[in-house]
């Protein structure tokens, strides 16, 4: 790292080429506020998802899923918290970035979520709808899970190598995750009524989990683009979740 | 919050001709601070003509040589690098921020890997800490450097290298490449291009024994690498670039103010709240921004480039009427919610209450 160096290229055309960006020196206003935002998005859809799924170990049916429910809450927390070291090197204040917000606070389970930001904080959408039993964290868990490892995958090849790295550490975990839920839907699933309710549940967050993906034609994804923040868009992503999604309930006979 | 601390400097070495190395040493109490890990950065402030400038530069010692240095190059016109190489003197203090950066890998003493290491003109800095570094502390590691300068007389740490290379026989080696002067091999002449780099995989270095490779240099022969190094089987995960900091924009000279608007007595009742503790002061209404009234009341306010880009001073009117000069750096929903960059902020009321912590 060193000061006074004339760039001799324009940091466009170098994040166009596939260059990356390695510190806070480095990274142009725009491209902070994107990387920011993007950051800060993923933190705060962590903490609202570990604290919406911290009541899912009281509903857990047995010790494994209360295990597993519990390992969800502490890694996801974790998670949040990587990032949130990132952020910090930025100016972010982690201490108070934590209290900024109620992350277990939740809208009813009837109202209609813009996906845009609501509020304060930068949560996805389909994290300010409540769980309302044990089946539904775990399709909700699933069916997110499903999605956070395709947007995690999509970000491990931004071009801002700290936060890259990061999620690159954290996508084993998150698929992991989605797997202990996979399990407890497959018990659940060999009940007949187990399967009435699941299914009651997939209907529920199958769509709201696919607002998470964005809008189908978006000017912000162009910009990500550019900047070598993103790279697929969010049809294609939204697409191939959809058909995992259907692939894996079909296996479960919750197709 | 990143504070900054004085750090004593305690030798100069001249370098090359245009590249000094200062040894710094930490107050005890600062000490813990300033541990570092190889390949970091510490940024520096300093006063020139009465505007702050902020310069970042590599630290390019090892964890284990017990010391603190840095690498600065003068730059044309870099009014830091040339005040480090022309005037500062052994005994003076300069402010840095504890080190930053994340431009290196962890260190497994029990692995055995084969490191690659890019390095272009002053960007051997941080490459040269993790080479002593990684040499020391992962005994069965091996390093192997390209190091690209224009000419003999430019290579930083030449000697050092040379050094190196005979403590750690079969552990490290070095390949220069001179832009201006021809050596024995034609490979070894020129800039870093895609044709030399072909070569360099297919004569020199077996790109797949490489676990990691470690780029620091002018963006295009980062990219001209790092392109060489993906086509050779290395995943993204295994390049580490280090970029040159952005050079900072110009600074805003003070804005003319009117002798009558300042005659006028108009003035304005601010409170910054900043970690807690709230503190009130007077400021006239003359276009003085509230951060530059708050750092004149001795408030230690956050703020970095002082220009509306950066939005590390970035606070919270919680009352009262301002107005933002410019604003490259927060979003409209960060300006709805009341958010403000200081350094751009001008009172237009009697009374403001602005808070930096929330």
């Amino acid at each position: 790292m060193t000061s006074d160096a004339t760039g001799s290229m324009p940091i466009g055309d170098y994040l166009a080429r596939g260059g990356k960006l390695t510190s806070p020196e480095n990274v142009p206003p725009r491209y902070r506020g994107e990387l920011l935002r993007l950051m800060s998005s993923f933190v705060d859809s962590e903490l609202a998802g570990s604290a919406g799924f911290a009541d899912a170990i009281n509903l857990a049916p047995g010790i494994r899923e209360r295990i597993a429910a519990s390992r969800i809450t502490l890694e996801k927390a974790d998670h949040a918290e990587r990032v949130l070291d990132l952020m910090e090197d930025f100016g972010t204040d982690k201490a108070l970035y934590n209290k900024a917000h109620d992350w277990a606070a939740r809208v009813s389970r009837d109202t209609s979520v813009d996906p845009k930001r609501q509020g304060g904080d930068m949560r996805l959408s389909v994290f300010h709808y409540p769980l309302t039993g044990w089946t539904d964290a775990v399709v909700m868990n699933v069916l997110m899970g499903l999605a956070t490892l395709f947007a995690l995958e999509e970000l491990s090849h931004c071009s801002y190598q700290p936060f890259a790295d990061v999620l690159g550490d954290i996508l084993p975990r998150e698929r992991r995750h989605m797997e202990l839920g996979l399990e407890g839907l497959e018990r659940i699933a060999a009940r007949e009524d187990g399967r009435a309710e699941a299914r009651a549940s997939i209907a529920y967050w199958m769509p709201r989990v696919a607002l998470t993906f964005g809008p189908a034609r978006s000017a912000r994804f162009e910009r990500l683009r550019e900047m070598g923040l993103r790279h697929t868009d969010n049809e294609t992503m939204r697409r191939a979740w959809r058909a995992e999604a259907e692939a894996r309930l079909g296996a479960l006979n919750l197709g | 919050m990143a504070r900054f601390h004085p750090l004593e400097v305690t030798d100069i070495r001249k370098e090359t001709r245009d590249a000094v190395v200062v040894t710094l040493k930490p107050r005890e109490e600062d000490r813990a601070a300033f541990a570092f890990t190889q390949g970091q950065y510490l940024t520096f402030r300093r006063e020139f003509d009465g505007d702050e400038l902020r310069r970042s530069y590599s630290i390019c010692t090892g964890l284990d040589e017990g010391c603190l240095k840095v690498g600065i190059k003068r730059v044309d016109g870099g009014a830091f690098s040339t005040w480090a190489n022309e005037e500062l003197k052994v005994g003076e203090v300069l402010d840095a921020m504890p080190p930053q950066g994340r431009f290196f890998t962890a260190l497994e003493p029990d692995k055995a890997r084969h490191y690659l290491g890019f390095a272009g003109g002053s960007g051997i800095t941080p490459v040269l800490s993790i080479i002593k570094t990684v040499l020391s502390r992962e005994p069965r590691s091996s390093f192997t450097l390209v190091y690209a300068n224009r000419q003999v007389g430019s290579i930083m740490f030449r000697e050092e290298l040379e050094d190196l290379k005979n403590l750690h026989l079969g552990r490290f080696s070095v390949i220069h490449v001179l832009e201006t002067e021809g050596q024995e091999i034609d490979l070894f002449s020129g800039r870093i291009d895609a044709g030399k780099l072909e070569t360099l995989f297919r004569l020199w270095i077996d790109a797949e024994s490489v676990d990691t490779a470690f780029i620091c240099g002018p963006e295009p022969m980062m990219l001209t690498i790092a392109e060489s190094l993906r086509s050779h089987g290395l995943t993204d995960r295994q390049i580490k670039f280090e970029l040159f900091a952005s050079s900072q924009p110009g600074r805003a000279k003070k804005r003319a103010v009117s002798e009558k608007s300042a005659a006028a007595g108009n003035s304005c009742e601010v409170s910054v709240t900043l970690d807690g503790a709230t503190r009130t002061f007077r400021m006239p209404k003359d276009g003085t921004a509230i951060l530059d009234a708050a750092i004149g009341n001795d408030i230690d306010a956050p703020y970095s480039c002082k220009s509306g880009v950066c939005s590390t001073c970035r606070a919270r009117v919680l009352e009262g009427e301002v107005e933002m000069e410019i604003n490259h750096a927060l979003e409209d929903y960060e300006v709805r919610a009341g958010y403000v960059l200081s350094c751009q902020c001008i009172p237009l009321s009697d009374k403001v209450v602005l808070s930096y912590d929330e």
